[in-house]
């Protein structure tokens, strides 16, 4: 599982930069620089990228042509908002560090902090 | 007849004026744990005592009206007497309250377990293109400016950090931030969560079970947060809280942060007090009665009748 998505990153790094139709092959060749890994586990891990919507692929004879479908920007940003959406309709699925909040309640919090640290700097002298 | 009116009492008793009564304590706020116990007691012993004083409407006209019948007619006539006569339809309509209500808390609570597992998976697959398995953090981080921090429970628990969250936070409060999040993963505080989640999904109407809902997700936070600042500073530590959700968006829609988020913050920052060993006791014997309540109640009635000399039916057989 760590393995491979470690080497989705490894392949999505290359074609968020390289930022073209790329086949199988050429992230193949590149990734084998510094590694030994089979056609087809490159073929599978872009194959799932393709299913979980990061890349696009068009044929190109008789092998696709992969491109990323977005920024890796857009990609993460559309990720995060998704883990700390706040609607009315959500699972117990993740566990948030602290929900999200509009400014007025951001200043109040910021506020109640602020009040303590004094209240603590007062007592000490 | 009775046990079915007292049981139907003590739910809508519970479902409205007991969660008010624990929505205003502020006691759960000083001993977390006993607070989500409460919560989690007051909201399942109001379902049960639904389904009881169902099955109490039921019960006399099936199994005591068959096979028993026969063996101990006088017995029959005295457990039909302290449960009461009741008609065909009463009868009919008690099964059917008693099966629809587990029912429909079944299916919410598996509803809400099978979504929740596969959300995880599907966040999980989303995140291995882009997130770095951090090894000295034990932690999944994102490179992003946005300052998340948040865990993703099961099995194989992580903890995921964006690179913005590790900017704003010194090595004292990060250490404090991932201690909450273990915290959470080691004590399974996704399944309280879970619980009351499904159970305000199947009644959307009691307000025990929303404020149920809501509480207990604030209590499991309080129960994290007390969890990481054990040997730390909590003032610091709010500073951390109050830092990552300024580096956030803010929210566009209702949130759902504000005063939960706010009532952390003051606790934090106020001088600490657990809840003493004594109300700490006294409290998890409420909790217990609390949860036994309707059980004696739906069954005092048979016990009285196994009292009667012409009745020696074994009652434990029958509840």
């Amino acid at each position: 599982m760590r393995q491979l998505g470690e080497l989705e990153t490894a392949v999505m790094d290359r074609l968020w930069s390289w930022d073209r139709p790329t086949s199988v092959r050429e992230v193949l060749d590149d990734l084998n620089r510094e590694r030994d890994l089979a056609y087809t586990t490159v073929m599978t891990v872009m194959d799932n990228l393709h299913r979980k919507g990061l890349l696009a692929r068009d044929r190109d004879g008789r092998a696709y042509r992969y491109r990323p479908t977005g920024s890796r920007e857009e990609y993460t940003a559309e990720l995060m908002e998704a883990a700390l959406a706040t609607g009315g309709d959500r699972t117990a699925a993740l566990l948030r560090f602290v929900d999200r909040m509009d400014r007025a309640e951001v200043a109040a919090l910021r506020k109640a902090l602020e009040a303590a640290g004094r209240r603590k700097k007062g007592s000490r002298q | 007849m009775i046990a079915a009116g007292l049981l139907a009492g003590c739910a809508v008793f519970a479902a409205t004026v007991g969660g008010w009564l624990l929505c205003r304590a502020r006691w759960p706020q000083r001993a977390p744990v006993l607070g989500i116990a409460a919560w989690q007691a007051l909201s399942l012993s109001t379902v049960l005592a639904v389904v009881l004083a169902g099955l109490v409407l039921a019960v006399p006209r099936s199994a005591l009206g068959g096979g028993l019948a026969e063996l101990v007619q006088s017995c029959v006539w005295a457990l039909r007497a302290q449960y009461g006569p009741v008609g065909p339809l009463v009868g009919a309509a008690g099964a059917a309250l008693a099966g629809g209500v587990s029912a429909r808390a079944g299916w919410c609570l598996v509803a809400e377990l099978v979504a929740s597992v596969r959300a995880r998976r599907r966040h999980a697959a989303l995140l291995a293109p882009i997130a770095r398995t951090d090894q000295r953090l034990q932690a999944l981080v994102v490179p992003h400016q946005t300052t998340a921090a948040y865990c993703l429970p099961g099995p194989a628990g992580r903890v995921v950090l964006t690179t913005g969250a590790l900017a704003v936070l010194d090595a004292h409060q990060l250490g404090c931030v991932l201690g909450h999040e273990r915290a959470h993963l080691r004590w399974r505080h996704h399944l309280p969560v879970g619980l009351a989640r499904a159970l305000h999904r199947a009644f959307p109407g009691v307000p025990l079970l929303r404020h149920a809902d809501q509480q207990i997700a604030e209590l499991v936070e309080m129960l994290a947060d007390d969890a990481a600042t054990k040997h730390g500073d909590r003032h610091s530590y709010a500073a951390a809280l109050v830092a990552l959700v300024e580096g956030a968006a803010p929210a566009r829609a209702l949130a759902a942060g504000g005063p939960a988020a706010l009532a952390r913050v003051r606790r934090l920052v106020a001088p600490h007090r657990p809840l003493g060993m004594l109300r700490r006791s006294v409290t998890a014997l409420a909790i217990l009665a609390l949860l036994a309540l309707p059980v004696a109640v739906a069954a005092t009635p048979a016990f009285v009748a196994a009292q009667l000399p012409y009745c020696p039916v074994d009652v434990t057989g029958l509840t």
